[in-house]
């Protein structure tokens, strides 16, 4: 007898322990404070460490935490399901600006900006179809391909065997293919006999495709016995592990996203540059602008370019750093196109 | 019956009868959160906001609670497939592969029937030709182990697994090619919505509480009455528990292996039509992962019984949705879930250890399903 | 010797090198692609290989073993942490971090193999159950401890993953390397040659050795055994614990080997192929080896077949995707399972609890 009462006791202690607990209200900002500037961001299956996309994200999103001192919370999405839950959890609570990461989420955003009238919103690597626009959500998206012409021109110009090659993940991803595309263009634009090999890791879902980093590793040192001698590596850690692959062979990389010379430390010695889109810059930009009011709606272009070639920089030749840059000035006074279209026809 | 002590021994006697079968179950899960409590301590966090901040997630409003059953509806299907299983003394580790099939099939029946006969189909066939689809292709993939099994000795815990595998890359294949949402701005591997007459309805709109919730519980009580009243029931049971004394009485041991697979493989089957029908309107790749593992916890927990096996099955659908509050008040993440959960299948199956610790009575209760890979 | 199954499997091996060589013969030499494609394909099989070893360990001595993928991903994921923890708070240099990174992962691989054990000889909790726990666990504490340890209130590293180690660097076997077609074989990475040398190590143990023979002895009569005078259970225990400390090397391939990071579930079903092929290998550890590099091919295959996308005639180009190539393991074992191609014959006693007491 003294057995089952003792039970009965334990659990009348664990159910008070839990009630007192829910009876904790916990230390939430008040987000519907006018002078509280909250901004919730919300991750697709990647990781907000991913090395360049959501991590620059999040780079852009922490400084406006201290210099606009805002409240900064973030979701990582572990179940695609999840997307227009996670994105509520934020709104619900009166979030100033929820920024969702990720070409993947644009549709669960349109349809929150669309419910949530008070909030705004920021999608990154969205682009809003011509007609399709919302007051309250503005996309930004990045010229990739004027990026990956750049780096396809640097790649080409400085590569000794003729062979150039790019693991990137999966091209249903618009920003992705505008890499790959622009890599292209611009290498044939600067050596119109160079030999491409361009693989997207189409084959596995919108969940793996940015994080396999053993295919990406995999399927550069492949390349690399092809006789390829530059990599460029585009796709959150797939690219990194093609980058970590050249690096192991001595053979050129070239990063993307963000400068990864600072995030791919592996593969520094061997780093020729990086396709930039400037996103903590561009991210920073927008909430600066939604916290003074003027948060600008429909497709908000942000700034893309080449980085610099660091420990490198002395083995790049003179005249392939200056024909680079004229590069970099025709593309952005529109006299040189890359002719690479929105979304992969 | 011995003579009583008190005037109320008589009420004491029945009580106790009653709460014995859920003793073990319960303690092992109380082990499992103190442990899991420990665990959170350890790692900086604070284990009571925690658990507040789950319970908070999973009960804390109706909307919580609403999504609690949502989440629970998958896993007292799969749930119900494993211990089906189990009581034809089968491992069905495949139920992962056969929840992906069922849901695919249930997507193609959602999305293609109303062209395959030419118009729009009433919802009062739709609806049932639906989910049926894809419990019957829960069942054919379940079935193949089982025959497997039965032909070959093959032992149905590598091959549901391997099929588990084949299944996953089926359903890849098939979403990224044939079955692809061909809408001029989808790029994501997905089918096409459903038609609104596949979907099952919300109970009460605005939450997404759905239909297949008590069509799940439905699924429980036949099961029981299935295995309690049947002569399949019976059948199944005594192969389960020896499958040399049911030959011998002159059971068809290899068509009743086939059978329990294939009822085991439907019931999983049901859990991703349902999963489409009225939570999703469509499959994607990546969603509804994930509740293969779960299920055999939540068989074992529930003591293989679908009596057992619902209210465990709430037990994890109220951890899985009340998490993603715990890590958004407290930082602890949703992975505590995971540890917790297997903590939980570890005190089940080592039963021993719960009823060391706190002192239990009665004999040990083994489940021993393993024969070896031959038979 | 079992040809048929030998035999089928060098068939398989060579129609996938060939179908390579002749899409890619405009571009490159054959002899560089099936180096390439050979060393491709030992590496990969690397898990495979380890994992498979730790199977036939356990299964030996008669206890089943489904845990191996979560005993991978549990040494991966410490193997990893240790290093980047003896590197970056330590300030210890990357190779020693390394080393000391695949040493930790081996003790992981070790303690969950303990757990296994405990509960299946100890508990004598049904086998298959034990490894589903192991698994349960491992994928949790993993997922827990990456986003805790890095991210969380008691992170680590302040909140910032620091610079890793990088990987274990590769081994160049000066002359052996480069001999044409089978050079690729000799520039390979430590765990990979160290995957290669344990499959011989325990071959000539299990069959050559009065260790292996006792083991062999308790898992296929534990009964005879232990009349025999053989303690079944210290003999199952160690086993047990010694194909953790494998599947941990195995762990190690993929944080300290392949690329230096870690994903969450990042050993995604290796352990249940390893399992497949240890089934294939009829629980030889040589057998397995070819089990495990047979499927390596067909990864090597996938992959080489998308860097020569533009020459595959279009009917064909369906099998680039991995999800259609990414089945030849589980096909396989399956068609093995069914004993079409030689039968399988795992240890007699294997799953049987052995209950002490019992008299009969």
């Amino acid at each position: 007898m003294s057995d089952n009462r003792r039970h009965f006791a334990a659990l009348c202690l664990m159910v008070a322990a839990t009630a007192t607990g829910a009876c904790n209200k916990s230390n939430k900002p008040d987000c519907s404070s006018p002078d509280v500037f909250c901004v919730g961001v919300v991750t697709d299956v990647g990781k907000v460490d991913d090395k360049s996309f959501n991590q620059s994200t999040w780079e852009g999103v922490q400084r406006a935490k201290k210099d606009l001192g805002a409240v900064t919370q973030y979701i990582e999405t572990t179940d695609p399901k999840d997307y227009a839950k996670n994105i509520a959890t934020f709104a619900e609570e009166k979030y100033d600006v929820v920024v969702t990461v990720g070409f993947a989420l644009g549709e669960p955003t349109r349809d929150a900006a669309a419910q949530f009238p008070q909030t705004h919103f920021i999608g990154v690597d969205q682009f809003q179809p011509p007609g399709a626009e919302k007051k309250n959500l503005a996309g930004l998206v990045f010229p990739e391909d004027h990026a990956g012409f750049l780096v396809g021109a640097v790649a080409a110009l400085t590569s000794k065997t003729g062979k150039i090659g790019a693991v990137l993940a999966t091209d249903v991803v618009p920003p992705v293919w505008r890499y790959g595309e622009g890599f292209k263009a611009g290498a044939r634009h600067v050596k119109p006999d160079i030999e491409l090999n361009v693989v997207y890791h189409n084959d596995v879902g919108i969940d793996k495709t940015f994080s396999d980093p053993e295919w990406g590793k995999t399927t550069a040192l492949s390349m690399i016995d092809k006789g390829v001698d530059v990599v460029f590596g585009g796709g959150g850690k797939t690219g990194n592990g093609a980058l970590i692959g050249a690096a192991a062979k001595g053979v050129y990389a070239i990063g993307v996203d963000t400068d990864q010379y600072y995030t791919v430390p592996e593969a520094q010695k061997f780093l020729l540059t990086s396709a930039m889109k400037l996103l903590d810059d561009g991210v920073f930009d927008l909430l600066k602008q939604a916290k003074a009011g003027s948060l600008p709606s429909g497709n908000v272009v942000g700034k893309a370019g080449a980085a610099p070639y660091h420990d490198l920089d002395s083995q790049v030749a003179a005249p392939v750093k200056a024909q680079v840059e004229e590069l970099q000035k025709g593309l952005r006074s529109g006299s040189v196109k890359t002719n690479v279209a929105p979304t992969k026809p | 019956m011995t003579a009583s002590d008190s005037p109320t021994s008589g009420l004491g006697e029945k009580i106790r009868k009653l709460t014995a079968p859920w003793k073990v179950p319960a303690l092992a899960v109380f082990t499992a959160m103190v442990v899991g409590a420990i665990l959170i301590a350890v790692a900086g966090g604070d284990p009571l906001a925690a658990y507040a901040g789950m319970f908070e997630g999973s009960l804390g409003s109706p909307r919580a609670v609403a999504e609690t059953l949502v989440w629970s509806t998958p896993y007292i299907l799969t749930g119900l497939s494993v211990a089906l299983a189990f009581q034809g003394g089968l491992f069905n580790i495949g139920a992962e592969g056969q929840l992906a099939l069922g849901a695919v099939a249930a997507a193609l029946v959602g999305y293609g029937l109303p062209g395959l006969l030419g118009g729009s189909v009433p919802a009062i066939v739709h609806v049932p030709a639906t989910i049926l689809a894809g419990g019957v292709a829960g069942a054919l993939w379940a079935a193949i182990p089982g025959w497997l099994k039965a032909r070959t000795g093959a032992h149905e815990v590598i091959s549901t697994i391997m099929l588990n595998y084949v299944a996953l890359n089926i359903v890849s294949f098939l979403l990224n090619g044939p079955m692809k949402d061909p809408a001029p701005d989808n790029v994501i591997a997905r089918t096409p919505l459903i038609a609104e007459s596949a979907s099952l309805s919300p109970i009460l709109s605005g939450f997404r509480l759905h239909w297949g919730f008590p069509l799940a519980l439905i699924a429980a009580a036949l099961v029981a009455w299935m295995l309690k009243r049947t002569t399949l029931g019976f059948e199944i049971r005594t192969v389960g528990a020896n499958p040399e004394a049911a030959r011998y009485a002159g059971m068809k041991v290899g068509r009743t292996i086939v059978v329990s697979m294939a009822l085991s493989g439907t019931l999983a089957g049901l859990a991703g039509a349902i999963e489409v029908s009225a939570l999703n309107h469509r499959h994607q790749l990546g969603f509804s992962q994930g509740y293969g593992f779960d299920a055999i916890a939540i068989a074992l927990l529930g003591k293989t019984k679908p009596a057992g096996v619902v209210p465990a099955a709430l037990l994890f659908g109220m951890m899985r949705s009340g998490a993603p509050r715990m890590q958004f008040l407290t930082q602890i993440p949703v992975d505590v879930i995971s540890v917790i959960q297997a903590l939980i299948l570890l005190f089940v199956a080592a039963d021993v250890m719960v009823r060391r610790l706190y002192r239990l009575r009665g004999e040990r209760e083994r489940v021993v399903i393993t024969r070896g890979w031959g038979s | 010797m079992d040809y048929r199954r030998y035999g089928f499997i060098a068939a398989i091996v060579v129609v996938l090198i060939g179908i390579i060589v002749k899409l890619g013969a405009a571009q490159v030499s054959p002899a560089s692609i099936v180096a390439s494609m050979i060393a491709t394909t030992i590496a990969v099989a690397t898990p495979l290989t380890l994992g498979a070893l730790c199977g036939i360990c356990c299964e030996r001595a008669g206890v089943v073993n489904i845990g191996i993928e979560g005993m991978m991903l549990t040494a991966a994921f410490f193997g990893w942490f240790g290093a980047l923890y003896i590197s970056s708070i330590l300030h210890v240099g990357p190779m020693t971090s390394l080393l000391l990174g695949v040493l930790i992962a081996i003790i992981s691989g070790a303690l969950m193999g303990l757990l296994h054990a405990l509960l299946t000889v100890t508990f004598e909790v049904d086998q298959i159950i034990a490894g589903t726990v192991v698994n349960l666990l491992a994928m949790g504490m993993t997922g827990f401890c990456n986003r805790q340890l890095f991210f969380g209130a008691g992170s680590a590293f302040g909140g910032q993953i620091p610079r890793a180690p990088g990987t274990l660097p590769r081994i160049h076997i000066p002359i052996l390397a480069d001999i044409p077609f089978i050079g690729g074989m000799f520039d390979q990475q430590p765990i990979a040659f160290t995957a290669l040398v344990l499959v011989f190590v325990a071959h000539f143990v299990l069959f050559y050795t009065q260790w292996g023979l006792r083991t062999r002895a308790v898992g296929e009569h534990p009964r005879a055994a232990s009349a025999a005078g053989i303690d079944v259970i210290r003999v199952r225990y160690i086993n047990i614990v010694i194909g953790g400390a494998i599947a941990g090397l195995g762990g190690a391939y993929f944080t300290l080997e392949s690329v230096p990071s870690f994903e969450p579930l990042m050993t995604n079903g290796r352990g249940f192929i390893a399992l497949a092929a240890m089934i294939f290998g009829n629980w030889k550890p040589i057998g397995a080896l070819a089990a495990a590099l047979v499927f390596g091919a067909a990864q090597a295959f996938q992959i080489n077949l998308q860097l020569f996308r533009d020459v595959i005639p279009p009917k064909f180009t369906f099998l680039q995707q991995s999800s259609v190539v990414g089945l030849v393991p589980y096909v396989l074992t399956l068609i093995i399972l069914t004993g079409v191609i030689g039968k399988t014959t795992p240890p007699a006693a294997d799953g049987v609890p052995y209950d002490r007491e019992r008299r009969s």
